[in-house]
């Protein structure tokens, strides 16, 4: 095993999904799953936190299309009768600690500096 | 001088937002991080500006802002996301078509009627698989304008209308993109054409109600545009574009 900085496995996007990709700087309290500065809202990462309740209405704020992901792919699956859709994303979703996982989104997601405008 | 707080915190507006205030729209290609600034002045409108005169369209808000969310959520920051917005809505001058006369029976006098035809928001976005994805939502509006003599002689002017709203969406993907037929085919009331090319484009169009709620139309809109990306699943997006 080659050591390696432990990435931020967040998934980003709405339809074209990807994982966040920067260093991580702790681990979700409640999955433990690595995160980094921007995604660790307290303690936790932000599926977490959504699982909890904390879940933006407005969507003027950063951190609603988040919520507002894994509803539309609720919906939309049933609106269009697709189990696979919402299953592929819910384990895109879910599989964030397979190892070899592309981290990010072809080197888009992972930017250098901290200010993201799309992820909470 | 009257309205002097409001009329200076529109001064202060983001100037996409103050066209949306003072001209009811506008038409602007901007990176994707330079639209956070615009939603962000969105978000503070009411705190500042209660002058209905100055109120800010509902779809503004309740439409384009989250739909601006969705597409950035899937772009790269370098990438372009541009929005022709004209929220004057369809009795704007210019949207209307000829009128002409249906048949009239009595008590009926006359009938008249025409369809206005109104593209409110179109948006293209350049998402970071490297597809375009483009939308646009026209309200297409039926109205009648019936002339009408009650019991008592007097003569009564009502005016119907009907209307729908026009949902398109077109995703073009990069060359040699994986890609998948979905397993189901989409409901009835959403079309689908696929062109084949080095380049696929799947173009999904649909009618959904005229008179709903924002967060319906919204929710409408963003049913319609899962079909293009259905054609590329999560798993495999990724996969296609290693
Ligand atoms: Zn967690
Ligand atoms: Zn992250």
């Amino acid at each position: 095993m080659t050591s390696q900085v432990n990435r931020c496995t967040v998934t980003t996007g709405f339809f074209v999904l990807g994982r966040c990709g920067r260093a991580a700087v702790a681990a979700c309290g409640q999955c433990g799953r690595p995160v980094c500065a921007e995604h660790a809202t307290g303690a936790l990462c932000p599926e977490c936190a959504l699982a909890q309740g904390y879940a933006p209405q407005d969507p003027h704020d950063p951190a609603w299309v988040r919520g507002y992901r894994r509803r539309h792919y609720e919906r939309s699956s049933q609106t269009y009768n697709d189990a696979y859709w919402y299953s592929s994303f819910d384990e895109y979703d879910r599989g964030a600690f397979n190892p070899g996982d592309e981290y990010s989104y072809g080197g888009g997601d992972f930017d250098d500096d901290g200010m993201d405008f799309v992820d909470s | 001088m009257f309205w002097r707080k409001q009329r200076a915190a529109i001064e202060r507006f983001h100037p996409l937002h103050r066209a949306l205030v003072l001209e009811g729209g506008f038409s602007v290609s901007l990176r994707r991080d330079d639209w956070e600034p615009v939603i962000q002045s969105l978000a503070g409108h009411a705190q500042h500006v209660r002058r209905r005169k100055w109120a800010l369209p509902v779809r503004a808000q309740r439409v384009m802002v989250p739909l601006l969310r969705v597409l950035a959520a899937d772009m790269r920051r370098d990438g372009v996301l541009s929005v022709a917005a004209d929220m004057r809505g369809p009795d704007a001058p210019g949207k209307a078509g000829p009128q002409h006369d249906l048949p009239a029976r009595r008590p009926v006098l006359s009938v008249k009627q025409w369809y206005t035809v109104d593209p409110w928001l179109r948006m293209r976005a350049e998402l970071r698989d490297g597809s375009v994805l483009e939308l646009s939502v026209t309200e297409r509006r039926r109205n009648r304008r019936i002339r009408k003599r009650n019991p008592r002689g007097k003569i009564k002017i009502k005016q119907k209308s009907k209307s729908v709203q026009v949902v398109q969406v077109v995703r073009r993907l990069p060359k040699d993109a994986a890609v998948r037929r979905p397993g189901s085919p989409p409901p009835p009331w959403v079309r689908v054409r696929v062109k084949q090319g080095s380049r696929l484009v799947i173009r999904a169009t649909a009618k959904v109600a005229g008179e709903q709620a924002e967060e319906q139309l919204t929710e409408g809109i963003l049913h319609v545009t899962t079909e293009p990306f259905r054609w590329t699943p999560p798993g495999a997006a990724v996969r296609g574009a290693q």
